[in-house]
């Protein structure tokens, strides 16, 4: 968990508690199975087999991955929206309304099946896809192949997106490619499956080039969760295989606030993380959001959003700003959260 | 060239355009990438390609690819000729195309009001344009007018004509589809659309705007459910009088409900109008295989004389062609005076076919059409009617990638003039959908891109087509219950002048963008409701103290009296 202080255990917490505590007993013995882990890898061997099961059903959008692809234009709605507020708060005349992530270096963390990379490449981002399960890139490859659209190289126009794949982790990533390499680092619905959610959250934030964008979507940790996403998704309705989810491991939105309040980002040991070499270039770290104002950060530093399902239209929904008692029903279960890294 | 693993397994056919169905084939040239392909070149199809090649963003985006059997250049190069009319006019409410602006307007005729009666009991209900409801719900400075009457080809020039100038669309015309096949990939095939002229289009998104018998529902897999009515379209350009000047001018469309079918009548300029007339197979034969005349004798008479009548004249034309001799005008129209004078119809009266249609008219002139002088020579055709509904408009599975609009996805009774403008709604429905999922990065051809535009039209179509056979049903009926209740119900909703411009506006007499929203409408409609009831309840609390007020006076004046009689 993410919070600092004293943890109280809410009744409802301790079932799924104990459920927590077998996974993690069965996942130390699964240890010596797992295929792209290091000693600090965030990456969870028993939630890669899990997905990896599946990786056959990615592409079919009444299968398994349904609503995952109805929530993936609103995902779309939320990061198109971003980059365009922000470039437009900077500069007018370089927003680009047609392609708005064209010449941005774009990296989807857990990309699973490739549904929001092709997205991305399609805006005109330069994107990258990697997850740590061999089969999610090897369906998300293939079905990106016949795309003629999604090339792994720009061709004539240099705006257009391109796309390619990598089966590695966010700590290989950062390893290769060194700290700040990416315009937008986007992560949907991972950090929710990963063992250590600060580090892999200081990982992608890490990526994150100064004034780029770090999107991520998880589920929050409240009762209405439970109900929703592991009660009537999971056992009553069978939307989802039973085991998707662990309740435990869902972050609150005012917990990723207050990561990216409290914690100085780039970490001053980032450059040692994986024994790579330090660069020469000081960054300067600070938390990415300056102070909350009534409990919510500013516009242009980070934003919490909600999605809804609406079974009535078959469709999520983007629960608008503002919106009375948001963090009651709004940023009750699924939400998106978005921070920026400060220009140097 | 014909690729010979084509022609293994073809099945020729000889409809509009033949089309085989293949599971495996080779093709020995690369197919070329296309984004939209539209099979179909009529009204629907060069609306869709109008719309995409109309947003920017579209444009940009997509390659888009029009295929049409049909030769498009000789529609782009029609030129109106001045005294004849092409048949298959149609009716079109005011949509914004982007393309209207093409469209000759001088070849147009706008449709101010609607008189629809009953054929047995003469119980009527008028939509006019000119309504107190209508003209607030019109936007503000536009003529108020409920829909525009224009020839197919007008309107398939002008969208040629907007496509030529955007220059968006690959246009290729006078090629065939041979076949559509689904490409052999792991993990979801494109569709493969095999022309005759030899390309092969890789579509993202195959588009089925080929009317009736759509090659691409068949691709697609969708089942459709429906039924044959046993009822023949007719339909042809007639040329009469002009309306005198003290009449309204004609812009004013008559429709008759008879038990064998509903005959319209609507005006495409001062002189010539059109005619749909839905009757039995047989009565529909007989009248094109008969003279002119005849069947502009018929016209009038249908819209004049009573329906017992009519049955008289239909079976006197029944039985002259089966009998080898088919009746002659002069004949008929001795028939229909003495039918006239059985009914004394006075033959100054509007209802006569002897009236004269210069001059004072008389006082109910305007309840009628004018009358029918002559017919545009080849102009008179028929078609069977259908109704039919496809299953979904978006395939699935095997047939994924595909999308059905216009008549490939739902035929309709002519009776509402609906059909086109269920077509254009459609073309509307979809190119916002795709422009949608353009802006999210989406891929146009797949399920989660398409489903909002099923949703939004499926039903939308479902309603109008209920609604059009079930009037159709209703008005087939010849039980007097039934002709007591349905004139009854049309009497009362003629009086109600909100529902009216409710249905006006449902059936879509204003330009969508300009549409007030739903929970505004009702919000207007409850306003209005509110007011005429205000107005009902203070009109019966005048009419109770006027009747408690005769009441009272004369109990008074009983009282005075006794009490009179009683002094005496």
């Amino acid at each position: 968990m993410l919070r600092a202080g004293p943890v109280s255990t809410p009744r409802w917490a301790s079932a799924v508690r104990a459920r927590s505590i077998r996974a993690a007993h069965a996942e130390t013995q699964r240890a010596r199975l797992s295929s792209v882990a290091g000693s600090q890898s965030s990456v969870n061997p028993e939630e890669i087999a899990h997905f990896s099961r599946l990786s056959q059903q990615w592409w079919d959008e009444r299968g398994e991955f349904g609503l995952l692809h109805k929530m993936n234009p609103v995902r779309m709605q939320f990061i198109r929206n971003k980059v365009l507020e922000i470039q437009r708060e900077e500069d007018e005349s370089s927003a680009n309304e047609t392609l708005p992530l064209s010449g941005l270096d774009v990296v989807d963390v857990g990309c699973g099946g490739g549904l929001l990379c092709e997205s991305l490449a399609r805006l005109g981002g330069r994107t990258l896809g990697i997850d740590a399960s061999s089969s999610n890139i090897a369906i998300a490859s293939l079905h990106a192949a016949g795309d003629p659209a999604l090339a792994s190289t720009s061709t004539s126009a240099k705006s257009k997106g391109t796309l390619s794949y990598e089966h590695t982790s966010v700590e290989e990533l950062l390893a290769q490619r060194g700290p700040a390499s990416f315009d937008v680092v986007c992560s949907m619905e991972v950090i929710e499956h990963v063992d250590n959610p600060r580090m892999f959250l200081t990982n992608c934030a890490t990526l994150v080039k100064p004034g780029g964008h770090l999107f991520l979507s998880t589920i929050a940790r409240t009762p209405l969760s439970y109900f929703l996403t592991i009660f009537a998704a999971e056992h009553l309705l069978r939307l989802v295989t039973p085991g998707t989810h662990t309740h435990s491991k869902y972050i609150n939105p005012d917990e990723m606030t207050d990561f990216f309040l409290s914690t100085p980002l780039p970490p001053d040991n980032a450059m040692s993380l994986n024994g790579a070499q330090a660069t020469t270039q000081q960054q300067a770290s600070r938390p990415w959001i300056s102070r909350l104002y009534g409990g919510a950060p500013l516009r242009t530093e980070a934003e919490i959003r909600g999605m809804v399902y609406l079974p009535w239209k078959g469709e999520w929904m983007l629960v608008p700003r503002g919106a009375p008692g948001a963090s009651v029903w709004a940023e009750a279960c699924n939400y998106l959260f978005w921070v920026r890294r400060p220009l140097e | 060239m014909l690729r010979s693993a084509a022609r293994v397994g073809a099945i020729g056919r000889n409809t509009k355009r033949a089309y085989v169905l293949l599971r495996r084939a080779a093709s020995t040239s690369a197919p070329q990438e296309t984004d939209v392909v539209i099979v179909g070149g009529g009204p629907a199809g060069l609306a869709l390609a109008s719309a995409l090649s109309s947003s920017a963003l579209a444009r940009s985006a997509l390659k888009v690819v029009l295929v049409e059997a049909g030769d498009l250049s000789k529609v782009a190069g029609w030129v109106p000729p001045p005294v004849t009319w092409r048949d298959k006019s149609l009716t079109l409410k005011p949509q914004e195309i982007g393309a209207w602006n093409y469209v000759e307007d001088g070849r147009t005729c706008p449709i101010d009001e609607m008189q629809i009666w009953d054929g047995i009991s003469d119980a009527r209900i008028t939509f006019s344009a000119h309504d107190d409801h209508a003209i607030a719900f019109s936007p503000p400075g536009a003529p108020s007018q409920m829909s525009r009457m224009t020839e197919n080809l007008n309107l398939q020039r002008a969208l040629l004509r907007h496509l030529h100038e955007t220059s968006a669309v690959e246009i290729a015309d006078k090629v065939k589809v041979q076949s559509i096949q689904r490409e052999e990939r792991e993990g979801g095939g494109w569709p493969l659309v095999h022309l005759s002229d030899g390309r092969v289009l890789r579509a993202r998104l195959l588009v089925g705007a080929d009317g009736f018998n759509s090659p691409v529902r068949a691709y697609a897999g969708i089942q459709s459910y429906g039924w044959a009515y046993d009822t023949t379209a007719v339909v042809a350009t007639l040329f009469h009088h002009p309306r005198t000047s003290f009449q309204a001018p004609n812009t004013v469309a008559y429709q008759r409900f008879l038990p064998t079918g509903p005959i319209a009548f609507l005006p495409l300029s001062p002189t010539a109008s059109s005619l749909v007339w839905s009757t039995k197979p047989h009565l529909a034969k007989a009248l094109l295989a008969s003279d002119p005349g005849v069947l502009a004798s018929m016209i009038n008479v249908a819209f004049r004389l009573p329906e017992v009548s009519l049955r008289y004249l239909h079976n006197v034309i029944l039985d002259a062609a089966s009998s080898g001799a088919p009746i002659t005008t002069e004949k008929l129209q001795q028939e229909i005076a003495w039918r006239e004078r059985s009914h004394s119809i006075d033959s100054r009266s509007a209802y006569s076919l002897a009236a004269d249609p210069t001059g004072v008219p008389p006082a109910d002139a305007d309840l009628l059409p004018p009358l029918v002088t002559s017919i545009q020579p080849g102009s008179a055709a028929s078609f069977p009617l259908r109704f039919n509904h496809a299953d979904e408009y978006i395939g699935d599975g095997p047939g994924a990638r595909t999308v059905l609009v216009g008549d490939a996805a739902h035929t309709i009774h002519p009776l509402a003039g609906q059909g086109l403008n269920m077509g254009l709604g459609d073309v509307e429905a979809l190119s916002q959908c795709i422009h949608q999922a353009l802006l999210t990065g989406g891929d146009i051809g797949s399920r989660t891109a398409l489903l909002p535009y099923a949703r939004a039209r499926y039903f939308e179509n479902h309603k109008i087509m209920a609604a059009c056979d079930k009037l159709h049903k209703l008005y087939s009926a010849t039980a007097e219950p039934v002709v007591w209740a349905r004139s009854v119900g049309v009497e009362v909703l003629n009086e109600l002048d909100s529902v009216k411009a409710a249905m006006m506006l449902a059936a879509g007499s204003r330009p969508s963008r300009a549409r007030p929203s739903g929970a505004q409408l009702g919000a207007n409609l409850a306003a209005t409701g509110l007011e005429s009831l205000a107005r009902g309840v203070s009109g019966v609390r005048t009419l109770t103290e006027g009747v408690a007020n005769l009441a009272g006076a004369g109990v008074q004046r009983l009282l005075q009296t006794l009490s009179d009689s009683q002094r005496r």
